[in-house]
């Protein structure tokens, strides 16, 4: 009787290869792979819902231009959503100098459906705005720590610091997220 | 619901409204549009070529102002030969020169009898000042 062939989907490390030898469908695969983590990532740490696709997709564009200078030193993924915060930054700054409200207000897009702005809990809408006021390496190291699930060892390699720091960065910024949402 | 489970829940509408798929065209036709531009090994380099180039021409300068200093408190400095300049002058006129080089260089130098000048030729008698001025 036949073997059932196994067949395993390719490692973002041979993706990146296969796009950077000029390989489309593999950066296609690569967008599908973690495009919805993405955007998980950049609204929790407060991009606007009308804004999310525009950062998910230039987060991409500038991966995939600078994809040389992905080491693997941490997974794909991890350097990825730091990519992500940098252009949510430069969003807040290119918001604020044009006088568009900024990430703050515009957290929660009111336009949405009105069941699913019901359902959203009010510790959840105080978590984002606790999030909000934290700073930008505590946001994203309990982001990353939190959200995503990821070890101190990698998000230290991701945000360029120590795994102690990272951890530090986490306790802060968990008591203070715990005194706002408590 | 405690602080984790609230972070994890964090963004999920927004995950969930993403359309992967148009966003894969999207983001296909933005790079399409403005093809990444594979950076050859000089542009990579350039600027530590850059950073080189400044230490080494900046080092060379400091080099140049410093030495020549050292070669004034030496005393040391480029050395003019009387002799290079007596080239157009004759045989007569160069025996002439040699039979005051002392009252020119000083009295230290030994000068050949001027007896012994007639029977030199111009060229022997310039490689000979020269010799005499060290």
């Amino acid at each position: 009787m036949a073997q059932p062939q196994i067949i395993t989907a390719p490692a973002d490390s041979a993706l990146i290869a296969a796009w950077q030898s000029g390989d489309e469908q593999a950066a296609a695969e690569l967008v599908g792979r973690h495009a919805r983590v993405l955007a998980r990532y950049l609204a929790g740490a407060g991009a606007p819902d009308a804004e999310v696709d525009d950062l998910v997709q230039e987060t991409f564009i500038r991966a995939f231009r600078s994809v040389d200078r992905f080491r693997g030193q941490c997974q794909f993924r991890t350097w990825l959503l730091t990519i992500g915060g940098n252009v949510l930054r430069d969003y807040g700054r290119r918001a604020s100098r044009r006088k568009v409200l900024p990430l703050d207000d515009s957290l929660h897009d009111r336009r949405g459906d009105p069941h699913e702005h019901a359902v959203a809990s009010e510790a959840e809408e105080r978590l984002a705005a606790g999030l909000k006021v934290l700073p930008r390496l505590q946001r994203e190291v309990f982001l990353l720590r939190a959200q995503q699930g990821l070890e101190y060892d990698e998000i230290a390699s991701a945000l360029a610091t120590t795994p102690g720091a990272a951890r530090v960065h986490y306790h802060h910024a968990v008591r203070r997220l715990k005194e706002i949402v408590e | 619901m405690n602080l984790h489970e609230l972070a994890q829940r964090l963004g999920s509408s927004a995950a969930e409204r993403l359309d992967v798929e148009a966003m894969q065209h999207r983001v296909l036709a933005a790079l399409r549009e403005t093809p990444v531009r594979r950076r050859t090994w000089i542009e990579e380099h350039l600027l530590r070529i850059a950073a080189a180039v400044v230490i080494l021409v900046g080092g060379g300068l400091a080099v140049r102002q410093i030495l020549p200093r050292h070669q004034d408190l030496a005393g040391g400095h480029t050395s003019h030969l009387v002799a290079d300049d007596l080239s157009d002058l004759s045989t007569a006129e160069l025996q002439d020169v040699l039979d005051h080089f002392d009252d020119m260089v000083g009295a230290n130098t030994v000068v050949p009898d001027s007896s012994d000048l007639h029977q030199l030729d111009a060229q022997q008698l310039r490689t000979m000042l020269r010799s005499l001025e060290g």
